[in-house]
């Protein structure tokens, strides 16, 4: 061990005396997708941020960049102004979006991993059930709101139909579109488009996990859940790790099913169907308050920044292979 | 020799672009075939206009107002444009539009063809200046079933002459059964429509209340007139006279469902007589309807007047051959033939009394007597972030009236109704 800090020490200690020799070619390489990294993500980011700090509504949009200076009174009033048009409905769209992608990820998730794990076997007729089962996630998002829209219609709509005159699970058909329930209605279609995606890349996961291991496990003794939690769930975690924070950042950007479903975004979805996106699009563009909707989306932006570095530190372990 | 005709060519080239004139003009889908049917509405003015080709873009009413918007802030846009009445007044006060001049003015009679309630959506409240002319109108009016007031014996006469009168009809009409199929009174939006605040500003009116201010400067929804039309507005609901399961629809979805004798009444537009006429022609609906001006209130029967406008934008390189094409679109024959194709009530009241127009059925000639009543809002730049809040908070009272969140109540209504104007108030003090 002394001997390699001597080692380590000599080199050093040798090093100014060469000049290093940079080569150019990588960054010759990189140099055009930095570039346009630059042009489609940073300059607009900037540009996002100075806007959070101008008055810029209908009255001075003609001005836009030139709009009148105002610092941090923006962040001031869409946070903690009660009677700022932004802030209002603010605190239930924030509670409706924790809870929705939470819901929504931890279903998908496990919709996801249990199909592929279904999946994850030899069986005839395996490749058709594999494209059949992906059929949801290949409609757009606009697609499935507006469908599932009409789906959860109180008396014509196909799930109250099912529920209560085929299945008999209830007694009475209950309004989706309307009241509490409209939070399930919103959280179901995200479930429904976004399990496939996820049963696809598990199953790919899946594949790569080396028979042998199974195989010495069995001749340990170990049973099928044994199995699982100590072979699959780990070999799957970094796969995990790294869907769990795209779909937590997806859902929380979530938009077009909810504007889709109710009122194609002429309405309002109510008190348990607003999420932080549509309220952002509504009461910044709809209420020409741009400055104003620049600055949720600078403080979404941080927000989001922080969960994705503490996920990241958290789970770095688990996304290497040394888990 | 070669070297010599690409000089020719390059110079006839060269003359027939300094000749020529292109206009663009963004319209909203006003027909269903609006990029084939609004070059047809051209083709006589081009005919006279030899130099002049026009670029005809079809918006969306979903994205055009972005588009509009943003040519406006960078004054980069088309030659001449359709806005819908309560569009124009907040473009033209960003500075995107052309006034039009006194001798313009005078070409048009300074509006006097035009309905008054048009004519005044032209303008900017408080200012001077006029931005355009009235295209088209949409008036509203109520669509009833014959047969199911007949059935019911309800004089369609009495029924509308006064909202107890309404109230009492609605009550007598709900749940009749006609060829089989129960109706049910009334159909009305609930919150997922875009038409929250035009399917109820008719009874605030006629209650004797307002959507503003004299001076628009406040919300005037807290007002006791006000309060009681969207009372008696709610209860329509609360009494199931509207089944609690039509608020959760929006309008296309209702007039889809009027027209296919799922509702006794629906208060819609001129759009409306399309879809009849396009139904089956045995259909129950087609052959037993006709129309009504809105139930009469304490303080009469006036209809919301909405529509679109035609107006030069500010950018524009060619702004007289702009106004050439809209005061011809502006005239009484291209209104009329536009509102052929596109059941959109013409915006000059000669085009609206042609017989082309009102003898096509009679429920078109009382579409044009209840424009009489027309009334539209006020033409303040600040109405769409307005008209938002408006939507967002009056789509609640489904919540209410549906049953399911809470009871309806005065108390609770009232409550609501405060929300909203703290925050219309809000609005509107950012706007002055």
């Amino acid at each position: 061990m002394s001997g390699l800090g001597l080692t380590v020490s000599t080199a050093a200690r040798e090093r100014p005396k060469r000049r290093r020799r940079v080569d150019a070619f990588p960054y010759l390489l990189l140099a055009p997708a930095a570039l346009m990294m630059i042009i489609v993500n940073l300059v607009p980011i900037v540009q996002g941020f100075r806007m959070s700090l101008l008055k810029l509504n209908q009255y001075t949009l003609s001005q836009f960049m030139d709009a009148p200076f105002i610092g941090l009174r923006n962040y001031r009033g869409v946070l903690f102004d009660p009677a700022n048009p932004v802030h209002s409905g603010m605190l239930g769209a924030l509670r409706n979006t924790a809870l929705y992608s939470l819901l929504v990820t931890v279903c998908a998730v496990a919709i996801g991993l249990g199909v592929a794990l279904l999946l994850n076997r030899e069986f005839p007729g395996k490749a058709l059930a594999r494209t059949l089962l992906m059929l949801p996630w290949v409609v757009p998002t606009y697609v499935v709101g507006t469908l599932w829209g009409f789906m959860w219609q109180r008396d014509e709509g196909i799930i109250n139909h099912v529920l209560v005159d085929v299945l008999h699970l209830m007694d009475h058909k209950p309004f989706w579109l309307i009241g509490g329930n409209t939070f399930f209605a919103i959280v179901i279609p995200t479930v429904w488009r976004a399990w496939p995606v996820l049963m696809l890349i598990f199953l790919a996961a899946l594949q790569a996990v080396p028979e042998e291991l199974y195989e010495a496990a069995r001749l340990d003794g170990a049973n099928a859940w044994q199995r699982f939690r100590n072979i699959t769930l780990p070999s799957l975690m970094p796969v995990i790790v790294i869907q769990v924070m795209f779909q937590i950042i997806d859902n929380i950007y979530s938009y077009n099913i909810v504007a889709m479903m109710f009122g194609k975004g002429a309405g309002y979805p109510g008190e348990w169907g607003d999420l932080l996106m549509p309220l952002l699009t509504r009461q910044s563009f709809s209420y020409w308050r741009f400055g104003e909707g620049a600055a949720v989306s600078f403080v979404m932006m941080a927000v989001m920044l922080v969960f994705v570095a503490v996920w990241m530190r958290t789970f770095r372990r688990s996304m290497t292979s040394e888990a | 020799m070669a070297r010599r005709c690409a000089a020719a060519v390059a110079l006839g080239l060269a003359a027939a672009s300094a000749g020529a004139v292109e206009l663009t003009m963004w319209v909203m889908p006003v027909t269903t075939n609006a990029q084939h049917d609004v070059p047809d509405l051209l083709a006589p003015w081009l005919a006279q206009h030899p130099d002049v080709h026009v670029r005809v873009t079809v918006l969306d009413w979903e994205s055009g107002w972005n588009k509009i918007t943003a040519a406006a802030a960078s004054r980069r846009g088309p030659d001449l444009l359709e806005l819908g009445t309560t569009w124009m007044p907040a473009i033209a006060a960003m500075g995107g539009l052309e006034a039009l001049t006194p001798r313009q003015l005078a070409e048009v009679d300074n509006g006097s063809p035009y309905y008054p309630e048009l004519w005044k959506t032209t303008q900017v409240f408080g200012r001077s200046g006029v931005y355009g002319l009235p295209w088209y109108a949409d008036v509203r009016a109520a669509f009833y079933r014959t047969d199911v007031f007949r059935q019911a014996g309800v004089d369609p006469v009495q029924a509308f002459a006064s909202w107890d009168a309404f109230h009492a009809a609605l009550k007598k009409i709900n749940g009749q059964v006609v060829a089989g199929k129960h109706v049910a009174a009334l159909a009305y939006a609930g919150k997922n429509d875009w038409n929250v605040v035009h399917n109820l500003a008719p009874w605030i009116w006629n209650a004797g209340g307002d959507m503003l201010s004299a001076d628009a400067r406040h919300s005037a929804l807290s007002t006791p007139q006000a309060l009681r039309a969207i009372d008696f507005y709610s209860s329509l609901a609360v009494e199931g006279l509207v089944p609690s399961n039509a608020l959760e629809k929006d309008s296309d979805i209702l007039e889809g469902a009027w027209v296919g004798g799922d509702y006794g009444v629906i208060f819609s537009g001129p759009w409306l007589m399309r879809r009849i006429f396009e139904s089956p022609p045995g259909s129950v609906v087609r052959s037993n309807f006709d129309v009504a001006p809105y139930p009469a209130g304490p303080h009469g029967h006036a209809t919301f007047f909405g529509g679109s406008n035609l107006a030069i934008f500010k950018g524009s390189r060619h702004k007289a051959e702009a106004w050439e094409l809209v005061k011809y679109l502006g005239g009484k024959a291209p209104q009329v033939q536009l509102a052929l194709v596109s059941s959109m009530m013409p915006a000059r009241i000669d085009a609206a009394n042609d017989p082309a127009w009102t003898s096509r059925h009679p429920a078109y000639a009382k579409l044009t007597a209840i424009a009489a009543d027309g009334r539209a809002y006020p033409p303040i730049p600040a109405w769409g972030p307005l008209e938002t809040v408006y939507t967002k908070h009056l789509g609640q009272l489904a919540e209410l009236t549906s049953g399911i969140a809470d009871q309806y109540s005065v108390p609770a209504m009232k409550a609501l109704i405060a929300d909203t104007v703290i925050e219309a108030d809000k609005v509107l003090e950012e706007a002055n």
